[in-house]
C-alpha cells in the first residue's frame, strides 16, 4: 500500500513535468498573438485557481474574495516601481508578503466564524478593499497607474514586442503552485487542512492546531496569488482598481478549481484549461457586447457541474473505490 | 503513584443547569473505568471537560500530576489524552489511512514513519484491509473502530471512549470489547462512558456511577450494580427496597 501511495504520487510528479514541457514548446508552433494571449490567461488562472485552492479547496475555507490579495500583489508592485523605482522582481515579493500579512491579519478575526459567515465576509473584505483603492489619491485612486514603459527588458519585467517572456512566466507561475500543492499534500500541513476542512473537532482532539491550519493556509494561499497578481500588472501594463480587485478574479480563481475538482491535485489546472479559452473565446467573439456572455458560461457550466459532477470533472477519471470488497 | 487523571470538585453549569456538581474522581495508570449513569446524568458533559471541550465552571483537572484546567483540547492531545466521540467524527473526504495518520502526526513529524505509525494502528484494531476505503464509505461499526484507531495513533496514556460500544450487533459489541482489553493490555489507562451495562460491567475494573451531576457510586463493577442507590438511579425506588 505503502508502494502504491509512492508510485501515485511519482506519477504525478511525471505527468507535471510531461505537461510543462509540452506546454514549454507550444510557442513554437503557436505564432499567433492571440493564441499567446489566451494560453497566458490561462496559465495564470490555473496557477491562481491552484493557490486559491489551497485555502478553499484543502483546508476548506472558501474565500470569494482572493481578489483582494491579486490587487495587492499588483498594486505593491507598481506602486514600489512608479514611485520608488524599485524593480518588479522585488514588488512581486514585497506584494506576496504584505498580501501573506494581511490575510492573516484578515484571517485573525475571520477564522472564527464557520461556513457561510467566512464566505460572506471574505466578499465584504474585497469590497473594502477595492473601494479602499478607488479613494486612495496616492494609488492612483479610479485613474490607476499607467506603468512607465523603459522598452525591452528582463530587469524590469516588461516586454513590448513579443509575448513569451510573459508566457515561460505565467507557466512558472503554474508550475510553482502545483508543486506546491503536491509537496504541500504529502506534509503535516497538507493532512492538517483537510483534517480542519472535514470536521474541525474531531481534528483538535487530534492534536491539530485547527487555528494556525488556517492561518498558514491563507498565507501560502495569498501569497501565491500576490505574485499572480504582480504578474498581471506588468503583463497588462495598466492597472486600476476595477481591472485587478474587481468581483470577477475572485469568481475566476474559485471557479476552474470547482470545475476540475476542489481541493484535488489536477482539478484547478483542468478547470482553467477548459473555462479560461471558453471565456475568452466567446469575449473575443462578442467584443464588448460580449461583457455578460463569459458570466452566462460561468453560470451554465456551474449549474451543470453541481447537478452532474459535485465532485468536478476529475471524478469522471477516478475509478470509483470498490466499497464492499475487502483488499 | 499519583493517579494518571484526577478531577477536584468540578462544577459544570450551563446557564441554570448544573450538568456536573462537585464531582471529584480519578483514574489510575492502567485501569478500566467505565462512567455510566442514566440518562442526563452528566456523563457526557464531564467527559468534554477531561477531554478539554470546555473548561469548568468551577474545579480544576489534574492529568499525569499537571493542572490542565485550562488548557485547549489540541495541547491536552499532545500530553497524551486521546478520545472518541459518541456521535462519530470521521473526515469523510479522507481514506481510512489519510483518517489516522492525521493522528499518527501528534508524535511523528515524518510522513513516512507517520503513515508506518497509522498501519501499525489499523493493523492492530482491525481495519488494515479497509486502509484505502473512504471513511464515508465505512459501516457504522467500522467507523467506530476508525475513532479508536485515529485516537490510538496520538499514542495516548489516556483513552476516552465515547459509548463506542453502543448501538452495535452483540458480536460486534464482543468484537469492541476484546479491543478495549487488547488498549489495556499495550499499557493504556481506559475511561470509558458507556450505556450498556451488561456488556461494561464485566469489562472495567472499577465503575463510577453519575446521578443527576453527582458521584453517586464508585467501586467494583459487582458491587455497584448491587447498591441500592444505583438501582433505585436506574429503575427508581420501588425496586430498590426489595435489594
Amino acid at each position: 500500500m505503502d508502494k502504491d501511495f509512492a508510485a501515485r504520487r511519482r506519477r504525478d510528479l511525471i505527468i507535471a513535468a510531461v505537461l510543462a514541457v509540452i506546454a514549454a514548446l507550444t510557442p513554437l508552433f503557436v505564432k499567433d498573438v492571440v493564441v499567446q494571449n489566451i494560453l497566458i490567461l490561462t496559465l495564470m488562472y490555473a496557477g491562481l485557481s491552484q493557490s486559491w485552492n489551497i485555502l478553499s479547496g484543502y483546508c476548506g475555507q472558501i474565500s470569494l474574495g482572493h481578489a483582494l490579495y491579486f490587487g495587492l500583489g499588483a498594486y505593491t508592485t507598481e506602486l514600489l516601481f512608479t514611485k520608488f523605482g524599485v524593480l518588479p522582481w522585488f514588488g512581486m515579493l514585497a506584494g506576496g508578503v504584505v498580501s501573506a500579512l494581511i490575510a492573516m491579519g484578515l484571517g485573525y478575526p475571520f477564522f472564527r466564524l464557520r461556513g457561510h459567515y467566512f464566505v460572506i465576509a471574505t466578499i465584504v473584505i474585497a469590497e473594502i478593499g477595492l473601494l479602499l483603492f478607488h479613494n486612495w489619491e496616492w494609488a492612483g485612486a479610479a485613474m490607476g497607474i499607467t506603468i512607465p514603459i523603459r522598452g525591452d527588458s528582463w530587469l524590469k519585467f516588461q516586454f513590448l514586442r513579443t509575448k513569451l517572456p510573459y508566457f515561460y512566466f505565467a507557466l512558472a507561475l503554474c508550475c510553482l503552485a502545483w508543486f506546491v500543492t503536491w509537496w504541500l499534500e504529502n506534509s503535516k500541513w497538507g493532512f492538517w487542512w483537510r483534517a480542519v476542512k472535514d470536521n474541525p473537532d474531531a481534528a483538535e482532539s487530534l492534536g491539530v492546531d485547527v487555528f494556525n491550519s488556517k492561518m498558514g493556509a491563507a498565507a501560502v494561499s495569498a501569497f501565491l496569488v500576490a505574485v499572480g497578481g504582480s504578474f498581471y500588472a506588468q503583463f497588462v501594463s495598466y492597472i486600476d482598481p476595477e481591472s485587478v480587485m474587481g468581483f470577477q478574479f475572485s469568481l475566476l480563481m474559485a471557479l476552474p478549481a470547482v470545475l476540475g475538482g476542489i481541493g484535488t491535485l489536477w482539478g484547478p489546472v483542468l478547470g482553467a484549461a477548459i473555462l479560461i479559452p471558453l471565456t475568452e473565446l466567446t469575449r473575443f467573439k462578442f467584443g464588448g457586447s460580449g461583457r455578460g456572455v463569459d458570466l452566462i458560461v460561468y453560470g451554465t457550466l456551474i449549474v451543470l457541474i453541481s447537478l452532474a459532477l459535485p465532485r468536478g470533472l476529475l471524478s469522471l477519471f477516478s475509478r470509483p473505490k470498490k466499497t464492499g470488497a475487502a483488499r | 503513584m499519583t493517579a494518571l487523571l484526577e478531577t477536584r470538585g468540578v462544577w459544570q453549569r450551563f446557564g441554570g443547569l448544573v450538568a456536573n456538581s462537585d464531582v471529584s474522581i480519578s483514574v489510575g495508570r492502567g485501569e478500566i473505568v467505565g462512567l455510566i449513569g442514566p440518562n442526563g446524568a452528566g456523563k457526557s458533559t464531564l467527559f468534554n471537560l477531561i477531554a478539554g471541550v470546555l473548561p469548568p465552571t468551577q474545579g480544576s483537572i489534574l492529568f499525569d500530576g499537571e493542572d490542565v484546567t485550562h488548557m485547549p483540547a489540541a495541547e491536552r492531545c499532545q500530553r497524551g489524552v486521546g478520545r472518541t466521540f459518541q456521535v462519530v467524527k470521521s473526515f469523510e473526504t479522507m481514506t481510512v489511512i489519510d483518517n489516522v495518520i492525521v493522528g499518527a502526526l501528534v508524535r511523528n513529524t515524518v510522513m513516512r514513519e507517520a503513515r508506518r505509525k497509522a498501519h501499525e494502528v489499523l493493523e492492530f484494531t482491525g481495519l488494515a484491509a479497509r486502509a484505502d476505503v473512504l471513511a464515508s464509505d465505512l459501516v457504522p461499526a467500522e467507523k467506530r473502530r476508525l475513532e479508536v484507531a485515529r485516537a490510538l495513533a496520538t499514542e495516548p496514556k489516556l483513552l476516552l471512549l465515547d459509548e463506542v460500544l453502543t448501538g452495535l450487533t452483540p458480536t460486534e459489541a464482543q468484537t469492541g470489547v476484546a479491543l478495549v482489553r487488547k488498549v489495556r493490555d499495550a499499557g493504556i489507562t481506559v475511561l470509558m462512558v458507556e450505556h450498556v451495562m451488561e456488556i461494561v460491567m464485566p469489562l472495567v475494573d472499577r465503575a463510577i456511577v453519575l446521578d443527576l451531576g453527582k458521584v453517586l457510586v464508585e467501586g467494583k463493577p459487582a458491587d455497584v450494580v448491587r447498591d441500592p442507590k444505583v438501582i433505585s438511579a436506574y429503575l427508581g425506588d420501588r425496586h430498590a427496597v426489595g435489594a
